[in-house]
């Protein structure tokens, strides 16, 4: 599985009146292709916080204090709005806790599924317009590198190939362009046909003129050479035959005209609509270069002899030179690659040092990140996150160490002064209103060992990429590219018109189980009940074809029948479209039914990591105990385990581990310092001392050792 | 559950209609003495409705509700209705026939008048009563007691009176809301917002108010110096212990709780239960518990009726519905449960119900039928015979 998302010691604090809220303290998770990732804990603990980070969505007064958050080779807490916009939304989508509130209540439903995919839809051509030239433009430049070495002939007819492949490219878009124009008019028109013939039947047939005529219009704007092409004096006499008949037939005949010539054209849309679409890039290579009319053949057959025809006069050859371009390029890269190992290795030992210095430092990042630029192979189409982050990731942490010898004094200071009046106040017998805050200082050798296991990690990662040069399939490569490029320019013919939209969005509301989607894209939100507008939310998360789905408290206002009908469809979701989702909420038992995976959250701390099995049936930590015996089950007689009191106040967060003051197990230790995460197996990881080799041995509550054996019971008795 | 206990509430073919929607359609159940009685249902079915209805938040359509055997809500609607087909009849019926008819009409015209007065005066009968009882207690007192004696009693029994006559019986029904925040004013101190219901009964003394504030606050687990903050001070297990601080000191003898508890997280809703339940224990209190969590009704209830679409479907003791549940609607509903188990979770099946698929009632309309002691469904008599089958 691939990893979609790393999000690595993200550490987010706001500001108030009152003094820094610490939201989120250091957490770390990856999320994969396609797993459901549960993130669970109380109000306040930091986990909406989290998403709304990923969404870039933080409130103004929200200051990132540390962390990455690693998606497709950006860091999305370093990006600027701008490349933002490309992200939001489009690759990550958000589903929120209250469905009334994230619609609009005065649009209706139909303009709030369709209002983005028109605007991303512009967007997105721009978009895949750039890529294309920006590409073409690279390849050039390394294939005249590559083959033509110098000489001016050869890269002139190289430059003249890539010219020639803009060119038919162009005439490919125009062509496709038409035909899914055509094709779209042609979908539109056989789903409003079907309606009305339905309509005609129950003898409900509403505007009959004006739908008719509009029917009609989009018959004949589908008429092109590859949709309807045999049968299209037909269609035309059976479109005209019908504008003429609806004006004169009225409900007494109950338009038997009118329906005769409807479903005459719904007969040959719906055949047009079942033709396999012609290969509109060999075509366009034909009729840009040989000069001859397209010989009248079946589809495929054309499709046959159009992709010969290209392969021979033109792609194959491309396709060479392309490889060899990749080959030059990725050879280029090795080298610099290993330049650049010897260039981490010989600049390690500046930050080894005992104290580092600052322009040494700052001259060695520069050369460091120099030598890591120029392993970014140009050609490649997947970018490698790690290198791309590393200068800044880098750099942060420089900054983080020279800022820290500034701040710490000052912190140190502070935190001496502030102590010292409490004592003062105390000694006097007053109980001051206010608590010290402990001092938040820079902890320089966890500073220095992340820059040493960067660059370490950096290294390891070159020399795996070096080993596996020899065994790359560069064939492959070079088909890869160009079925990128081809996919590229395909984006930007793609346009979203009205109607388009529409089509898309009633599909959608299909999909997330809405009925009669025509009848209710009419509607306004308030028309709608609660668990049909949480359904009309996740469909507009869905409506840009999402990578990742956060999910917030999606359920929480729903009830049960409703919450358990919502996360069978996300779970159906995902599992179509290969989604990867972070599920956020505080009932666990929500979860057992989504998660692959949870993380428990206590202020801003995740303290219990695993899959779903190690999370329910061998919990390690006190307060995932807490949390699954403070819930009642169906046969729960006894007093319920309540947790005692509140979480702790995160302006004063507390010294050692947080849960300490409401657990029942806490030991001295929990209250002096804080617990690192023990390894439990290779998925499950918990923060509490109670997994130290030298802590008594203490066992789950009997409420959940009783119910894991009474489901077990129950599961074997079924 | 024993069944001679004293009944508390009886509510009786309520129906409540805003307009043409049946919010409520003709539901009837005892609550008794001491139990605590779970609605369950989705969002919409008029759980809520029904507890709105009860503590007279709503004028109701028709039917009655008796709380302690005094009519303190009356609908009419039943009564016209019933005039309405008897004058429909009227028209082809022979002239005894008419006669009889008539005299039906005059009665139900007098079950009208009853039910108004009913629905309007319940509070003042009972605050009549309870002056009648005050003065009975204090008057022969008064003329006992002579000199300095005589002045304070005096005194105390004007103030008696005085609260006597403010005296409601709806009072003696309180209700938990849902959302904490939205139902606690802003602007008021917790010891206003708990004092509030006093102050209008006529408690005019600052000491008394004060303490018994505190007395509530300690019961519900609160501190005294939480006593001068606002509410948006608390957390919102605090917030909701506030609210039921706010019921609990009108010394009620039933609670009508409104989802208390589906607006907290899990943990607190732990503690919010558990408070319930010792209040209930220490206090005696009979609760009408509305929910959609059922894990939580399971745990909490005594009885439990099911209700779909404005109608009671299905009522029974909390355990004999979670074993036995028959009408297919309480099936779905127990089967969209989600337990924390993941084994468990991935083999649940989830039952859709489909009332159009489920029932035939184009002939034989539906009723309540008691098919086990205490376990009501509603079905009709082919329905009837099957789940007798099922029960065996």
């Amino acid at each position: 599985m691939a990893k979609k998302l790393h999000v690595e010691n993200l550490t987010i604090s706001f500001h108030t009146d009152a003094g820094k809220v610490q939201a989120v303290r250091g957490i770390n998770f990856d999320l994969e292709q396609g797993e459901t990732l549960a993130i669970v804990g109380e109000s306040g603990s930091g986990k909406s916080v989290t998403s709304k980070a990923i969404l870039g969505i933080l409130a103004g007064n929200a200051i990132v204090e540390d962390g990455e958050i690693i998606y497709d080779g950006k860091d999305l807490l370093k990006i600027d709005e701008e490349d933002f916009h490309k992200i939001r939304g489009d690759k990550i989508a958000m589903i929120f806790q209250d469905p009334m509130s994230s619609l609009n209540p005065i649009v209706k439903i139909g303009r709030q599924l369709t209002e983005a995919m028109i605007l991303k839809g512009k967007a997105r051509q721009k978009e895949s317009r750039t890529a294309f030239n920006s590409y073409l433009k690279k390849i050039k430049e390394k294939m005249i590198e590559a083959i033509a070495a110098g000489d001016s002939a050869t890269a002139s007819a190289l430059a003249e190939k890539c010219a020639n492949f803009n060119k038919f490219e162009y005439k490919h878009l125009e062509l496709e362009g038409a035909y899914n124009v055509a094709h779209d008019a042609a979908t539109t028109a056989v789903a409003e046909i079907e309606d009305m013939l339905f309509e005609i039947e129950k003898n409900s047939f509403k505007e009959p003129v004006f739908r008719v005529k509009r029917v009609c219009k989009l018959a004949n704007d589908s008429i092109e050479t590859y949709v309807v092409n045999a049968r299209a004096e037909e269609l035309k006499a059976a479109a005209a035959a019908a504008v003429a008949a609806v004006g004169a037939e009225s409900k007494a005949v109950e338009y038997t005209t009118v329906s005769a010539s409807l479903e005459t054209i719904l007969e040959i849309l719906k055949e047009a609509l079942d033709y396999t679409a012609p290969n509109f890039f060999a075509l366009g290579y034909y009729v840009t270069f040989s000069g001859q009319e397209i010989p009248a053949m079946s589809v495929e057959e054309l499709n046959v002899y159009m992709r010969k025809y290209l392969d021979d006069n033109f792609m194959l050859d491309f396709i060479a030179d392309a490889k060899k371009a990749i080959v030059y390029s990725a050879n280029v890269t090795c080298d610099n690659k290993k330049a650049a190992i010897a260039c981490l290795e010989s600049y390690r030992h500046v930050f080894e040092r005992e104290n580092l210095n600052k322009k040494e430092c700052l001259d060695a990042l520069h050369v460091i990140s120099k030598a890591v630029k120029a392993t970014i192979d140009p050609l490649a189409i997947t970018k490698d996150s790690m290198v791309y982050t590393f200068p800044v990731g880098l750099n942060t942490e420089i900054e983080k160490y020279f800022n820290g010898l500034v701040k710490n004094v000052k912190e140190q200071k502070r935190f001496d002064k502030q102590t010292a009046k409490h004592e003062k106040l105390t000694a006097r017998g007053k109980e001051p209103d206010w608590q010290v805050i402990a001092a938040s200082l820079v902890d320089f050798d966890v500073v220095k060992g992340n820059m040493l296991r960067q660059i370490d990690t950096l290294i390891a990662h070159y020399n795996e990429a070096i080993e596996a040069l020899a065994t790359r399939d560069f064939d492959a490569e070079a088909v890869a590219v160009i079925d990128y490029l081809k996919a590229c320019a395909s984006g930007y013919v793609k346009k979203v018109t009205k109607s388009m939209a529409k089509e898309r969005a009633i599909k959608l509301m299909e999909e997330v189980g809405i009925a009669e989607p025509r009848k209710r894209f009419n509607q306004y939100p308030f028309e709608f009940s609660g668990g049909m507008r949480q359904r009309i939310v996740i469909a507009i998360a869905l409506a840009a074809d999402p990578d990742i789905l956060i999910c917030d408290e999606p359920t929480t206002a729903l009830d049960v029948t409703i919450q358990s009908q919502i996360l069978e469809l996300i779970n159906n979701l995902k599992r179509e479209r290969n989604l990867s989702v972070i599920f956020i909420t505080h009932d666990l038992g929500v979860v057992a039914n989504m998660a692959d995976r949870i993380a428990v959250m206590y202020a801003g701390k995740i303290v219990e990591y695993g899959t779903s099995a190690d999370v329910f049936y061998e919990s390690a930590h006190p307060y995932t105990w807490a949390l699954l015996s403070s819930m009642p089950d169906l046969d729960t007689n006894e007093k319920l385990d309540a947790i005692p009191g509140t979480p702790p106040n995160m302006i004063y967060p507390p010294v050692g581990d947080a849960f300490a003051a409401r657990n029942k197990y806490a030991m001295k230790i929990d209250f002096e310092r804080q617990p690192p995460m023990f390894k439990i197996s290779d998925t499950h990881y918990a923060a509490t001392w109670l997994l130290h080799p030298d802590a008594p041995k203490v066992d789950p509550p009997k409420v959940i050792t009783d119910r894991i054996a009474r489901m077990k019971a129950k599961r074997e008795g079924k | 559950m024993e069944n001679n206990q004293e009944v508390l509430l009886k509510v009786e073919n309520l129906c409540q209609y805003f307009g043409f929607t049946k919010a409520v359609d003709d539901v009837s159940f005892d609550v008794k003495k001491g139990e605590v009685f779970g609605l369950v249902g989705e969002s919409g079915c008029g759980k809520t409705t029904t507890g709105r209805s009860i503590i007279k938040l709503y004028d109701i359509t028709s039917g009655n509700i008796y709380f302690k055997g005094t009519r303190i809500g009356a609908g009419t609607r039943s009564y016209q209705v019933a005039i309405r087909d008897a004058k429909e009849k009227m028209k082809t019926a022979s002239p005894e026939e008419c006669a009889e008819l008539k005299a039906f009409i005059a009665d139900q015209k007098k079950q009208i008048k009853r039910a108004k007065y009913d629905q309007k005066n319940c509070d003042k009968e009972y605050a009549r009563k309870q002056t009648e009882a005050v003065k009975e207690k204090y008057l022969p007192l008064i003329d006992a007691a002579n000199g300095a004696d005589k002045a304070a009693i005096k005194a105390e029994y004007k103030n008696e009176l005085r609260k006597a006559k403010k005296e409601r019986l709806v009072t003696k029904i309180q209700m938990i809301f849902q959302d904490p925040s939205a139902s606690l004013d802003p602007r008021m101190t917790v010891k206003e917002i708990i004092s509030e219901g006093l102050v209008i009964k006529g408690e005019r003394d600052k000491k008394v108010l004060e303490e018994k504030v505190y007395e509530m606050l300690e019961l519900v687990g609160l501190v005294r110096e939480h006593a001068g903050r606002y509410q948006h001070e608390f957390s919102g297990g605090q917030r909701q212990r506030i609210g039921i601080a706010r019921s609990v000191i009108m010394q009620p003898e039933m609670i009508i709780a409104d989802e208390p508890v589906s607006a907290l997280d899990v943990s607190i809703q732990a503690q919010v239960i558990n408070l319930l339940n010792d209040l209930r224990r220490e206090l005696g209190l009979t609760i009408l518990f509305i929910a959609h969590d059922l894990s939580v009704v399971k745990y909490f209830s005594d009885r439990i009726g099911v209700m779909y679409f404005g109608k009671m479907v299905e009522l029974a003791s909390s355990d004999e519905l979670f074993k036995n549940p028959l009408h297919p609607y309480t099936r779905s509903l127990l089967s969209a449960i989600p337990l924390p188990d993941p084994e468990y979770e991935k083999n649940r099946q989830r039952i859709v119900y489909n009332p159009l698929a489920e029932h035939d009632y184009s002939v034989d309309k539906p009723t309540m039928r008691e098919v086990s002691p205490g376990h009501f469904v509603m079905c009709n008599d082919a329905e009837y015979q099957k789940y007798l089958e099922i029960l065996k």
